[in-house]
């Protein structure tokens, strides 16, 4: 018996634990960031412990939005079944609250300014465990037996008495069984949850890791204007099979980040497009300058690592239109996150060594005012572009003390880097742009 | 005496009990599941979802479509199956057979339904074991 146990507890520790989509747990709330109607927020839906039941859904604001109404729309992908609130987005939101009948897929669709996303997600409820019944239970019934046994036994009926508190013995046996066994069992899956091979035997062990998605990157109209909006589209593609990838997991609170500059680095947005259709992502975005621009997209399938899509694009216009750079010095120019609004001058950050060392770590230190709110999962993110634009770094502060924001970054190659720091702050996300001239090391030179 | 059955008893009870929690698991299920887009809505049944020569029937459950075409994807491994042509076995019945899954593991099966009102694709998850 016990090997045979031992050998389901092997089989059990060799099968990888499930990784997890866009689940919704009593408990474990689904925060995305979207930009959506040219603002920064981040979609938050609270899980329910019941269907039917309550689910809530919040629409944090990381700008002065003025109360900008976002329509909501659940849909159970399962049965068809829709309901549909208003969520109001605010830096402290009030959740509005939507009635689910059942667990499973779902589809949440948001809607403001013109704008539409829908974003899958499932609904799970735990299902009482199995094993705790059993413990109870076992223990339950041998406390029962006991005493039914001395009873018994008082009364002088040995017979009975023995298979009393053998039975006994079994109830004690089974609860602490299944008490040191219980850790190598597999969970019963929540209900709703989605088929994973680990739930079965005879299934295949993942493989670890997806195949590799490419972006084809459009903009609609083809040939933007400056200061016209326009709309940057990725088509995901999965590189075995071809069909579109719609299996993102989110990643630092969002399906993608998208971070777009303009060749010089003048022009800087860190954004969180919109899933309108499967393997669709789509943002709207307006040039500053004409000339050509890169889009970095950050994202991460399913059961995989992460990984970082480009692709460029021009924006045509006449060179006088651009904003006038105020420094003869190629470098980013001051530049709100999503809204174009500039920052006021921020204090300029201190590196450590004050030259980085191409392949040592560097330490990039901000003073950041107080009322610093988390953003993306996160005090601060810091965000490299090598000048040419063909490499891309995003780090994140690590929880530095005071208000200050430190960040930890070995620079691959001597050069110049532009880089951007970025925080969030009661109303506003602010961006610090500047540059970083890396050196080459003593042994490389 | 009585302590012969009762010890053995206890035993098989315990080893019941301890089957259940372990095998609870390991038992593979038949696929059945309902999905709805925008112009139909379907329920995808598969009796023995195994490797090689499977029989889906789909069920629409809404929407009058005159053709259905199934293909499936394994996004874990990257593989793809060809597409097959449901056959109409009554109104609003469909049969497809044919080697939809070549091997176990979690596959997206992708229902590709025409009719009168459009083309629509609606796509399920199965697990397909041995």
């Amino acid at each position: 018996m016990i090997r045979v146990l031992c050998l389901a507890a092997v089989l059990v520790l060799v099968m990888a634990a499930p990784a997890v989509a866009h689940n919704v747990t009593a408990g474990a709330d689904l925060r995305i960031a979207q930009t959506i109607a040219g603002a920064e927020v981040t979609v938050v839906v609270k899980g329910t412990s019941r269907v039917p039941g309550p689910l809530r859904i919040g629409v944090v604001a990381y700008q002065a939005v003025a109360g900008l109404p976002v329509g909501l729309e659940v849909r159970s992908v399962e049965d068809g079944r829709t309901v549909t609130a208003t969520a109001t987005a605010a830096a402290d939101p009030r959740y509005a609250e939507l009635r689910v009948e059942r667990t499973g897929p779902h589809e949440l669709r948001l809607r403001a300014g013109g704008e539409t996303a829908v974003v899958p997600f499932r609904v799970l409820v735990d299902r009482g465990s199995a094993a705790d019944f059993l413990i109870y239970g076992g223990l339950f019934v041998a406390a029962l037996l006991l005493v039914g046994g001395l009873l018994t036994g008082a009364l002088s009926r040995p017979g009975t008495a023995m298979a009393l508190a053998a039975g006994a013995a079994a109830g004690v046996t089974v609860a602490a069984m299944v008490i040191v066994f219980e850790p190598w069992v597999t969970p019963s899956p929540p209900d709703g949850a989605a088929p994973t091979a680990e739930a079965a035997a005879g299934a295949t062990v993942a493989a670890g890791g997806r195949p590799y998605a490419q972006a084809r990157v459009a903009t609609v109209p083809a040939r933007p204007a400056v200061g016209e909006e326009f709309t940057l589209r990725l088509d995901l593609v999965d590189g075995s099979t071809g069909r579109p990838v719609d299996d993102l997991t989110v990643h630092h609170e969002a399906l993608a980040h998208l971070v777009v500059t303009s060749q010089d680095g003048r022009y800087f947005r860190h954004v969180h497009p919109l899933r309108t259709a499967p393997g669709r992502l789509e943002v709207r975005l307006t040039a500053d300058r004409p000339g050509r621009y890169l889009a970095h997209a950050e994202l991460e399938r399913e059961d995989s690592g992460g990984q970082l899509l480009e692709a460029g694009f021009t924006v045509g216009g006449d060179p006088e239109q651009a904003v006038p750079a105020t420094a003869g010095e190629p470098g980013p120019q001051s530049t709100g996150a999503t809204a174009g609004e500039p920052d006021p001058p921020a204090a300029v950050p201190g590196l450590r060594p004050a030259v980085p060392v191409a392949g040592r770590p560097a330490t990039i230190e901000l003073a950041a005012p107080a009322g610093v709110r988390p953003w993306l999962g996160m005090t601060g993110h810091l965000i490299v572009r090598s000048r040419s634009g063909d490499f891309l770094g995003h780090v994140h502060e690590m929880g530095s003390p005071g208000s200050r924001l430190r960040f930890t970054f070995s620079f691959p190659e001597p050069g110049r880097y532009l880089a951007w720091v970025q925080y969030a702050t009661g109303d506003r996300i602010v961006t610090t742009p500047f540059t970083v001239d890396v050196t080459a090391s003593e042994a490389a030179r | 005496m009585r302590l012969k059955i009762a010890l053995p008893a206890a035993a098989l009870v315990v080893a019941a009990v301890a089957l259940f929690v372990v095998g609870r698991s390991a038992s593979a299920e038949p696929v059945h599941v309902s999905t709805t887009g925008t112009r139909y809505a379907a329920t995808v049944s598969i009796a023995d979802p195994a490797p090689g020569r499977v029989t889906v029937e789909v069920k629409v459950d809404k929407g009058d479509a005159d053709s259905v075409a199934l293909s499936a994807v394994m996004p874990e491994m990257g593989h793809a199956t060809p597409e097959l042509t449901a056959t109409e076995r009554e109104p609003g019945r469909f049969l497809g057979e044919g080697e939809l899954f070549s091997m176990t593991g979690v596959w997206e099966l992708s229902i590709r339904l025409d009719g009168p009102a459009g083309e629509e694709e609606l796509a399920v998850k199965a697990l397909i074991t041995e």
